[in-house]
C-alpha cells in the first residue's frame, strides 16, 4: 500500500531529477537549457511545498492538535528555500553561472536535510496519525501536483 | 514525541564547530613529531612515535570531528536532540582535546601515569556523550539503515574506547596481557565497528542525496552494520579463546566487509548525476581507493602472516586507511558542513530576504582544492617515507603539518566572514 512516505518521497526524487537536468545544463555552459530545467525544477519545488502547507500539513495539524511543532518549521525552511529559488534564478538571469553553482549548492544542501527530516520523523509521524484518511488525502495530493 | 515536538533545535553554531576548528591541529601535531623524529619513528608499528601520531590522528582529529559533527547530525537524520548540546560540546571537546594530547605524550614518553589519566580523561568524555546521544536515541525507532547504523556505530565506539583504556591502563599498570593480538582487536573496533560503520551509516544519506545517485541496496544497508559488529564481537572472542584461525576468520570477513562497501559506493558514484567534480566528490574518491588498497593489503597479511611481519607493511596499511581513507572523507564532508552550517545559521540569524553569502563565497572552492593537493602529496610521502625513510620521513612530517595547517586557515576563513556577515546584520539590525 502507498503510504504518505513513500509518495511524497517519490515526489522528493522527482524534484532531484530536475535539480540535476538544471545543473548538468550550466555544467555544459547551454544557459537558455539552464533556464528551461531550472524553471521545471522551480514548478515542481513550489507544487510540493503548496500541496504540503493546504493540504498535508493543516490535515496533520487538525488532527494531532500540533502547530507550533515539526510543520511550523517545515513552513520556515519552505521560506528559506524560496528565497534561495528566486536567487538562483536572478542569477541565471543575469547568466552569472559561478553564482548560480554557489547558490544551487546551498539549495541542494537545504533541501535534502530538509527531506531528510520530512522522510524520517514528519511523514512517518503523518502515516501514524492519519493512518484511517490516507487513500483520500493522497488521491488530493495527487490532484494537486498534477494540476500545478 | 518530546524529539519531534522540538525538531527544529539546530544547536548553537558554537557546538560544532569547536570541533572542527581544533581537530586540524591534532593531524598538524601528528606531522611535526614525525618531523621531530625522524625516519626512527617508522622503525616498526610499535615505536613510541608512532604510536603517539596514530591517536594524535586517530583521536585528535577523527573522533573530535565525528563526534562534532554528531552533535549536528543527529537531529537532523534521527529527530534525536541531545538535551543541552552546548554543554555537552564543552566538556566532550575539552577532554578529547586533553585526552588525545595526553595520550600521545604518554606513549611518546613511556609514561604510565599520562596514559592512565588519558585514559580516564577519553572514557569519561565518550561516556558523557554516549550516555547524551543514548537518551536522545532511546525513543526513536530504527526506521532506516542509517539510524539503525548511528546506534549501532555507538556500541562500537564503546567497545573501542572501552578496550583502549583497558589497554593504555594495562601498559601503565605492567600487567602481562598479549599486547599485539589486543591492539589489533581495539584497531578493528575503533575503525570497523565504530568509525567504518558510522561512515557506512552518513553515506547511506550524504552519497545518494548530495552527489545524486541511485540509492544504496536496502538489505545490505540494513545488514552491513549488524554483521561488521558481529565479526568484532567474533574476533573478540577469538582473542579471548586464543583462538588464532577465529581471529584471522573474522579479520578477512570484515576487510571483505570493508572492501565491499568501498567497492559498491565507487560504482554508485560513477552514476552520479551532478556537473562538477567538486572537492567533497574528489576527497570522496581518494578516500574510497585508499580504503580499498588498505584494506586489500590488511587481507594478503592475513592470508599470509609472513607479510605482516616485513617491516612496513602494517605501516602501509594504517597510512593508506587514516590518511588517505578516514582523513580524506572526513575533509571532504567538513567542505560542505562548514559552510553550510555559516549560511544556514546566518539565514535564521537574518530575514527572510536579507541577502547572505552563499556557500562557495564563505568557503572559496579554490581554497579548498589547493588544500586538497597538498592531502594528496602528503599521502604519497608517508607511504614513501615508509620505503625511504631517511630521505624522506621528515619532508612527509613536514608536508602533513602543512595540509592539516591549511585545513584549519580554511575553515577559520569561514569562520571569520561567518562572524563578520553576522555583526553586519547586528548593526542593520540596530539601524533599523
Amino acid at each position: 500500500m502507498t503510504t504518505i512516505r513513500t509518495f511524497m518521497t517519490d515526489d522528493h526524487r522527482r524534484c532531484d531529477d530536475f535539480f540535476a537536468e538544471a545543473e548538468q545544463a550550466i555544467g555544459k555552459k547551454n544557459l537558455p537549457a539552464a533556464r528551461a530545467a531550472f524553471g521545471h525544477f522551480r514548478n515542481a519545488m513550489l507544487a510540493h511545498f503548496d500541496c504540503e502547507e493546504k493540504t498535508l500539513f493543516p490535515t496533520f495539524e487538525a488532527k494531532t492538535g500540533m502547530r507550533m511543532g515539526p510543520t511550523q518549521v517545515m513552513r520556515m525552511e519552505h521560506g528559506q528555500m524560496r528565497a534561495l529559488l528566486d536567487d538562483a534564478v536572478d542569477a541565471l538571469e543575469q547568466a552569472n553561472p559561478d553564482d548560480f553553482l554557489g547558490l544551487a549548492d546551498t539549495l541542494l544542501i537545504m533541501m535534502q536535510q530538509h527531506n531528510m527530516k520530512e522522510e524520517n520523523v514528519l511523514y512517518p509521524m503523518c502515516d501514524q496519525h492519519l493512518a484511517g484518511e490516507t487513500p483520500e488525502l493522497l488521491a488530493r495530493l495527487e490532484t494537486e501536483l498534477a494540476e500545478a | 514525541m518530546q524529539a519531534l515536538l522540538s525538531f527544529d533545535k539546530t544547536p548553537p553554531f558554537a557546538a560544532p564547530l569547536r570541533f572542527f576548528i581544533t581537530a586540524p591541529l591534532f593531524s598538524l601535531a601528528a606531522g611535526l613529531l614525525l618531523l621531530w623524529v625522524g625516519p626512527d619513528l617508522l622503525a616498526s608499528r610499535w615505536t613510541p612515535g608512532l604510536l603517539a601520531a596514530t591517536h594524535l590522528v586517530t583521536v585528535g582529529f577523527m573522533l573530535m570531528v565525528m563526534l562534532g559533527a554528531l552533535i549536528q547530525i543527529l537531529p537532523v537524520v534521527a529527530g534525536a536532540n541531545l538535551d543541552n548540546p552546548l554543554a555537552v560540546a564543552r566538556w566532550l571537546h575539552a577532554g578529547l582535546a586533553a585526552g588525545a594530547l595526553l595520550l600521545a605524550a604518554g606513549f611518546l614518553l613511556g609514561n604510565g601515569a599520562l596514559l592512565g589519566t588519558a585514559a580516564l580523561l577519553l572514557g569519561l568524555a565518550v561516556a558523557t556523550f554516549l550516555v547524551a546521544s543514548g537518551r536522545a536515541l532511546a525513543g526513536v525507532p530504527s526506521t532506516s539503515p542509517t539510524i539503525r547504523g548511528l546506534k549501532l556505530a555507538l556500541v562500537g565506539l564503546a567497545g573501542a574506547i572501552g578496550l583502549g583504556a583497558w589497554l593504555a591502563v594495562a601498559i601503565a599498570r605492567g600487567w602481562a596481557v598479549a599486547l599485539p593480538s589486543l591492539a589489533d582487536l581495539h584497531a578493528g573496533w575503533a575503525l570497523g565497528a565504530w568509525a567504518g560503520t558510522l561512515l557506512a551509516a552518513m553515506a547511506y544519506v550524504v552519497v545518494p542525496m548530495f552527489q545524486l545517485t541511485p540509492g544504496y541496496p536496502a538489505r545490505p544497508s540494513w545488514w552491513f552494520p549488524g554483521v561488521m559488529l558481529g565479526l568484532m564481537l567474533a574476533w573478540g572472542l577469538a582473542v579471548w579463546l586464543d583462538a588464532p584461525q577465529g581471529i584471522r576468520l573474522a579479520q578477512v570477513l570484515s576487510a571483505l566487509l570493508g572492501i565491499a562497501f568501498a567497492v559498491l559506493t565507487l560504482r554508485l558514484q560513477r552514476q552520479r548525476r551532478r556537473a562538477r567534480s567538486d572537492v567533497t566528490y574528489r576527497y570522496w574518491q581518494l578516500g574510497l581507493a585508499s580504503a580499498i588498497l588498505a584494506l586489500a593489503m590488511a587481507l594478503t597479511a592475513t592470508a599470509w602472516p609472513a607479510l605482516a611481519d616485513r617491516a612496513g607493511w602494517s605501516i602501509l596499511a594504517g597510512i593508506l586507511l587514516l590518511v588517505g581513507g578516514f582523513m580524506s572523507f572526513i575533509i571532504g564532508m567538513l567542505y560542505k558542513i562548514v559552510p553550510f552550517l555559516a549560511w544556514m545559521h546566518l539565514r535564521n540569524r537574518g530575514g527572510p530576504r536579507s541577502p547572505v553569502p552563499s556557500m562557495n563565497r564563505l568557503l572559496p572552492e579554490a581554497d579548498a582544492q589547493r588544500q586538497m593537493l597538498a592531502h594528496a602529496v602528503a599521502l604519497a610521502l608517508l607511504l614513501a617515507a615508509v620505503i625511504a625513510p631517511d630521505w624522506l620521513a621528515r619532508p612527509a612530517g613536514v608536508v602533513l603539518a602543512v595540509a592539516s595547517g591549511w585545513l584549519m586557515v580554511n575553515l577559520l576563513g569561514a569562520a571569520r566572514r561567518y562572524r563578520q556577515h553576522l555583526e553586519k546584520l547586528d548593526r542593520e539590525a540596530v539601524a533599523a
